[in-house]
């Protein structure tokens, strides 16, 4: 039993990392139509800005962190601004390609750097390796920052959502840009915010992983499992986005436990390939009908 | 964007004239059997995009999966000739397990559609790489397999020309089959999938099985393709089939011209040009930054993106 919390304690932690990258991943599909599929590119990226700031110009983590992120929503508004909206009301496969392009450039120009493609990096967050005590079960302090963050950034998102005239604006561009529009949303602006907050998700998500995985080129590949999350989700629904992430990574542990080696690692592709096959309209709709 | 009629029909003498020319450019240039081993790559890598053509050019439906069914191709063949199953018999079996690939692929996606088949494709691409990794009994896992030269009957495909010679004939009896799919009643309704799936199946098209089809069949052709890149390269790992081959086949189709079957002749030639182009670039570079692997990447990213957003109807298009 012991040994069963544990694992499905790290596996929450894990699972937060593919929730956030499915929910950058739901976000920018919702806000433009278009499908991301260099999530994993921005992820590392963001862990390697910070990690530049902080152990290559020796800024102070306090300052690195907000800039490091600053600068991957800067990023993901500016890919935007010049090539991203080229993609718009385009099929779906353009944007998948373009995406795909753009995250080979940034994943390449990484690899150009020696010091960053010939080691892994360790970003010294300042959790401490001492692990929490909760009753008879350790947490190692990176998994329990994870969770903690994952659950602030879902408040702060509900909050923006539900709260804000921004957020408001967003959402409706997301269920009619035509409507959205004409009721005086600035919908491109809308589209180019999408973008960065896509973006900067990646970039925290990646900020997060970076204690538990040390930073490294092919740490992006983490979101390639955001994708069977987001499907679970049901594609267009952020929380489900995240729960769906959270399920994985529970049930990726699990399966670590139970099923031999090796099995672990398709059990979010098997998922995915089970749920579409036996919900045939949709996950969407699926869950709708759960809920009524 | 206009909906065409049957498409590789205009200018073909054209195409084939400029090849002939490039071919020979090359052949002086190089020598020839190196220009024979590169024709060989590039006629095999047209056949799997003739599959990707089929499948996104003319049926309009999304597959992230291709490398995958290529690895299916290639990793049957590879096997079966190692267990002495000649030629005759274990090509039709490669072609045969990746169509079931194929098949597999999109299955879960038949009713959604859309989006769903890039997932579903993905998803199937990703355990079959990890298959491959895990299973090492049979696939040699990461350390790889070593795959014999071609034997059909007395005749041993071991050289340069030979290899040219056997992968220009296998595209020319794709390329055939493909242009008698295309010409069909079949590829009459991929097309009117592709321009309006809802008006398609207005008009009494089965929109399941037609895009089914077009699975199958861009499958089974990724298959005759690996089967005889198995051969080609003579060694086979995970690594050579990952997600990047997906999208280098992809990318193939859409460099060519995805609307034409010609499309994936002429993708073949700039995909297998790249890393050649990359290689004589090297050696212009200077030396610390000619060494990194990060350079293909960033050149192939950039490729891509420029051919997606100045030329989305590929060089064969009009």
């Amino acid at each position: 039993m012991q040994s069963v919390l544990q694992v499905l304690a790290s596996g929450l932690a894990i699972g937060c990392v593919y929730g956030l990258v499915a929910l950058s991943f739901v976000l920018i599909y919702k806000a433009t139509a278009t499908v991301s599929f260099m999530q994993g590119e921005l992820l590392m990226l963001g862990a390697f800005a910070v990690l530049a700031l902080n152990a290559g110009a020796g800024w102070p983590l306090a300052l690195a962190v907000p800039v490091g992120l600053a600068g991957m929503v800067a990023l993901g508004a500016g890919l935007e601004r010049s090539i991203l909206r080229r993609a718009l009301g385009q099929p779906h496969l353009t944007a998948v390609l373009l995406t795909f392009g753009i995250g080979l450039v940034l994943r390449g120009a990484v690899a150009t750097i020696p010091a960053a493609s010939q080691s892994m990096h360790r970003l010294a967050l300042p959790f401490g390796e001492e692990p929490l005590r909760l009753g008879h079960l350790a947490v190692a302090p990176a998994h329990a920052a994870v969770i903690l963050a994952t659950v602030a950034v879902a408040v702060a998102l509900t909050l923006f959502f539900r709260h804000t005239r921004v957020g408001l604006a967003l959402r409706a561009c997301a269920e009619d840009a035509r409507a959205a529009a004409l009721m005086g949303v600035p919908v491109a602006a809308m589209h180019t915010l999408a973008w960065a907050l896509g973006a900067g998700l990646a970039a925290f998500a990646g900020l997060l992983l970076a204690p538990i995985t040390f930073v490294h080129l092919g740490m992006g590949l983490v979101a390639l499992k955001a994708f069977p999350a987001a499907v679970l989700g049901g594609l267009t629904s952020l929380p489900g986005a995240l729960a769906a992430g959270i399920f994985l990574g529970l049930a990726e542990a699990l399966a670590g436990l139970v099923l031999p080696e090796g099995i672990k690692d398709l059990v979010p592709y098997l998922l995915l390939m089970a749920a579409l096959f036996l919900c045939p309209q949709g996950l969407g709709s699926a869950f709708g009908r759960l809920r009524g | 964007m206009t909906p065409r009629g049957s498409p590789g029909k205009p200018g073909r003498g054209r195409h084939a004239a400029l090849l002939l020319a490039a071919g020979a450019a090359l052949a002086a240039f190089l020598g020839a059997d190196y220009a024979l081993g590169q024709l060989a790559l590039v006629a095999t890598f047209a056949i799997a995009g003739l599959g990707v053509v089929l499948i996104v050019g003319q049926a309009g439906q999304i597959s992230l999966g291709q490398g995958a069914l290529l690895a299916l191709g290639a990793y049957t063949q590879g096997l079966l000739v190692r267990h002495g199953v000649p030629a005759a018999l274990s090509l039709p079996l490669a072609i045969a397990v990746a169509a079931a690939g194929g098949w597999l692929a999109s299955l879960p996606a038949h009713r959604l559609g859309g989006l769903y088949f890039a997932m579903s494709t993905l998803a199937f691409a990703l355990i079959v790489e990890e298959v491959l990794v895990r299973w090492r009994t049979l696939t040699g896992g990461a350390a790889g397999l070593g795959v014999p030269a071609l034997v059909i009957g007395p005749f041993t495909a071991d050289s340069a020309a030979a290899q040219a010679l056997v992968s220009t004939l296998a595209l020319a009896l794709a390329w055939w089959a493909c242009q008698r799919w295309v010409d069909s009643r079949l590829g009459r309704a991929w097309r009117a999938v592709r321009a309006d799936e809802d008006a398609a199946a207005a008009c009494g098209i089965d929109r399941v099985r037609v895009k089914r089809a077009a699975f199958i069949l861009g499958g089974g052709l990724s298959g005759l393709a690996g089967a005889l890149y198995a051969h080609w390269i003579g060694f086979l790992s995970p690594e050579q089939f990952g997600l990047l081959l997906s999208f280098e086949l992809l990318m193939l189709a859409f460099i060519g011209g995805v609307r034409h079957l010609a499309g994936a002749l002429w993708g073949a030639l700039v995909i297998v040009a790249i890393p050649q182009s990359i290689a004589v670039l090297r050696d212009l570079l200077p030396a610390d930054l000619a060494n990194t692997a990060g350079l293909e990447l960033l050149l192939f990213g950039v490729v891509l993106v420029a051919v997606v957003r100045w030329r989305p109807q590929g060089l064969a298009g009009s």
